[in-house]
């Protein structure tokens, strides 16, 4: 697409970007001139090139865009439509993603995330335990808990402290962290490395999966670009791991930069903000966290409800025509991203949280972790739809198998529990619902597994038993409601 | 220090571990037990804690209501454990909630009950996980009568576990017996890690790991070997002294405690055996390790072993 449009040879400005978030927009071309800026989703080579040369010919094409925005001139983040799935949310975190170059120190410094770089660790710690904040997503050492705990933790253990970018995550259904540092990757970096500098270590880990070849590459980029700008003495290494969703597992991300033989869960407590990157204070914080946490040291207010406060990515996806990821204030409920896709079929239930996410029928909950806690939903930032052609039991026995297969093998709760599970769920299909024994099983897995992929393993099948208890009911006496179990 | 530089040529490489070339495939975990001494409740009663103490220290410290079964756990832990996998300590508190006590750090004014609802069905319901995967065959196992898991399904009234036991012959993997001095029966294991951490970190020898994932978890060689005759175990008997259960078993001992039933022995308890072409190797060190480290011929002849024992895995 960008060679389409340089090789219109006209006097433009071309520059690729990160993605806006909205998959099915894409390509997507955003055309600029004098404060108005036209969207071309789906673009052809041939449409970028004509755009090309309307902008050198002094004029915004708008013939076929999906809109026009004007704003202004010289904005830092992208401007952003009335209405359309762009304007579904809100773009605090995700402001320069689809705008800015994205190792590019000078629009970084242009939006709104910029930080002090002379940030003293009381302040730092004043500031995020003022504003509330919690870590964001599974692979954050402080999800869901107050991120100034993390960091006053490590900042009174011994040792030679560590931050840890953990990018780490193979579920694709949370798309949010290579969103971000695909997109902004300086937003996330800039704040991974004043962490360290406050905590007096000068030494930052970005882990990512081997798999996300695009997001390596930016953030190599914008980190020996950070690096030259802040400190050319900061070490800042990009790290990869397997791409398998144990690996994104806090303590086995640890084992994994630390090169082990063989991924497994570290015993805890105490957590990686007293022992973590070869015994050192770790803090371990996912991109989405570190974006909040940079808000926050820059000043900007959170937003969100005091009880968890500022925004969060959600990734739309499932029965949809396209994923979507959206920011969302914590203030808002989980239906307010429903504009950003398009639903394919009617929806039956929704499963959040990831592929050990909850299910639920309604999406009206709040977009908080509290709220979604209370709702027996996941964190992670994922919004799967489920269609009606699909079958529930199904669906919670594929999640259990998945479980057994991908799971470390370090825990009995974990390894046995989740064989057991997908066995009990096998007899559901013989004719026996055993709903008591599922649901002590599943209560077993969640408060006694040794990391969180034994805790949230069972969820989607205790959940799915809470709301659609009929439906195994149905298949116990052979017949499944959607018509897609044939095998009973 | 003399500047000789003898001394500094002693001194070189003191700081690479001994440990260093050694893959047990197990997590790089904390340091267990607390860093202060403290004062707490359990069961209603006051313990006093020194520093270093987890939650099972206090527990063993009183009479609890509950049995904190505690199975993977090793009384000796200066190198072994606590890994707390099977989660059979689990105790509730009123800060943390249910947690394990063979690995939680006692904290000052903490409050633990053992016994629960929702304690003791953690405890149950691990136990019973531990024993689905396990082939219960115990009146010919080895380590009948002197079996940690034995004494703990015993202590805890387990009739009947809830999702029952290994028994399909067909899905039991084979019995490694091609050791002459420990045979590894791996239905009998718990993946506790002890032997991998006596392996390694006691002995310093390398030869066990913790390899798959999954339900495949399994202990293997770090030299990749299927049998141990294969690895480079030099026969020193210490994994088979910290095994809780039947796993590893001193060939002398395979049948010591059996009861004896016409017909079912330990080795025809599995379908398979392997290793069987090793049944005459009379050292002590395995050919993998005699090759791969031992440079010069030894000056000392290794004693055979000894006749019964020899008698009796024949």
């Amino acid at each position: 697409m960008l060679e389409a449009a340089r090789d219109a040879d006209a006097s433009v400005a071309t520059a690729a970007v990160g993605s806006t978030g909205h998959v099915g927009l894409e390509p997507l071309v955003t055309a600029t001139l004098d404060g108005e800026t036209a969207f071309f989703s789906e673009c052809s080579p041939g449409r970028a090139r004509s755009v090309t040369e309307a902008l050198d010919g002094g004029t915004l094409p708008s013939e076929d865009a999906v809109a026009v925005v004007e704003h202004e001139p010289g904005a830092a983040t992208l401007p952003v439509p009335d209405e359309g799935p762009l304007a579904v949310g809100e773009r605090g975190v995700l402001g320069s993603c689809g705008w800015a170059v994205p190792g590019s120190i000078e629009d970084y410094r242009a939006g709104a995330g910029s930080l002090p770089t002379d940030l003293e660790l009381a302040d730092a710690l004043s500031r995020l335990r003022e504003s509330g904040l919690r870590g964001r997503g599974r692979g954050d050492a402080s999800a869901d808990a107050p991120v100034a705990d993390e960091w006053t933790t490590a900042s009174e253990a011994a040792g030679d402290p560590v931050v840890v970018v953990n990018a780490n995550e193979a579920d694709d259904r949370a798309a949010g962290d290579d969103l971000l540092l695909e997109g902004a990757p300086l937003s996330v970096l800039d704040p991974a490395l004043t962490a360290a500098e406050a905590l007096g270590a000068s030494d930052v880990v970005a882990y990512l999966s081997e798999d996300a070849d695009l997001a390596r590459e930016r953030v190599r980029a914008a980190a020996d670009a950070l690096v030259e700008a802040r400190d050319p003495e900061a070490s800042l290494r990009v790290v990869v791991g397997p791409d398998e969703y144990k690996a994104g597992e806090p303590t086995m991300a640890l084992e994994a930069i630390e090169g082990n033989h063989r991924l497994e869960a570290r015993r805890r407590p105490p957590g990686p903000s007293e022992y973590g990157l070869n015994g050192r204070p770790t803090l371990v914080h996912t991109p989405r966290t570190l974006a909040q946490v940079g808000r926050v040291l820059a000043g900007v207010d959170p937003g969100g409800v005091p009880a968890d406060p500022g925004t969060r990515l959600f990734t739309v996806a499932g029965d949809v025509a396209a994923p979507a990821t959206v920011e969302l204030s914590t203030g808002a409920t989980l239906s307010d991203a429903l504009p950003a896709v398009e639903p394919e079929g009617s929806r039956k239930a929704a499963c959040v949280g990831g592929v050990f996410g909850g299910v639920t029928r309604s999406l009206d909950v709040p977009a908080s972790a509290p709220g979604l806690e209370s709702a027996r939903l996941g964190t992670n930032g994922a919004v799967e739809l489920v269609g009606e052609s699909t079958c529930m039991v199904a669906l919670a026995g594929e999640r259990a198998k998945f479980a057994r297969e991908e799971n470390c093998g370090r825990c009995g709760p974990c390894r046995e529990g989740s064989k057991q599970l997908v066995d009990l769920l096998r007899d559901v299909y013989d004719g026996e619902f055993a709903d008591g024994m599922l649901r002590e099983l599943g209560r077993t897995m969640r408060e006694t597994s040794l990391c969180g992929f034994g805790s949230d393993a069972a969820r989607p099948v205790t959940t799915t038993i809470d709301v659609f208890e009929t439906e195994f009911h149905a298949h116990a006496d052979g017949r499944c409601p959607s018509g897609t179990c044939t095998k009973l | 220090m003399s500047t000789d530089p003898i001394w500094e040529d002693t001194t070189t490489g003191a700081d690479v571990p001994l440990t260093e070339d050694i893959a047990p495939g197990t997590a790089n975990d904390p340091p267990a037990g607390s860093t202060e001494a403290a004062t707490l409740t359990v069961d209603g009663q006051t313990v006093e804690a020194s520093v270093g103490s987890t939650l099972l220290d206090a527990c063993e410290a009183v009479e609890t209501d509950g049995d904190v079964l505690a199975l993977c756990s090793y009384d000796d832990e200066e190198q072994i454990g606590p890994r707390s996998e099977c989660r059979t300590c689990m105790v509730e508190t009123e800060e943390h909630g249910v947690v394990p006590s063979c690995s939680f750090p006692v904290e000052d004014d903490m409050t633990v009950s053992t016994d629960t609802e929702s304690a003791s069905e953690a405890r149950d319901v691990n136990l019973d996980l531990i024993l689905s995967n396990h082939n219960l065959l115990c009146t010919t196992c080895g380590a009948n009568g002197r079996c940690d898991l034995q004494d703990v399904a015993i202590e805890n009234d387990v009739e009947e576990p809830r999702y029952g036991v290994l028994h399909d012959r067909s899905q039991l993997e084979p019995i490694d017996d091609s050791s002459p001095f420990i045979q590894i029966d791996r239905n009998k294991c718990i993946l506790c890690n002890r032997c991998v951490e006596a392996c390694n970190d006691v002995q310093v020898e390398g030869v066990l790991r913790m390899e798959e994932s999954g339900g495949e978890t399994r202990i293997g060689f770090q030299n990749d070997a299927d049998t141990m005759m294969d690895s480079t175990c030099v026969s020193c008997g210490h994994c088979a002294t910290v095994c809780p259960t039947g796993a590893l078993v001193e060939q002398g001992l395979v049948d010591a405690t059996t009861l004896p039933v016409p017909g079912f022995t330990h080795k025809n308890s599995a379908e398979g055996i392997v290793g069987e072409d090793y049944e005459r190797q009379r050292t002590q060190m395995t050919p993998m390790k005699r090759e791969g480290d031992t440079r010069n011929e030894p000056r000392v002849s290794r004693p055979e072993p000894a006749a019964t024992a020899e008698d009796d895995w024949l």
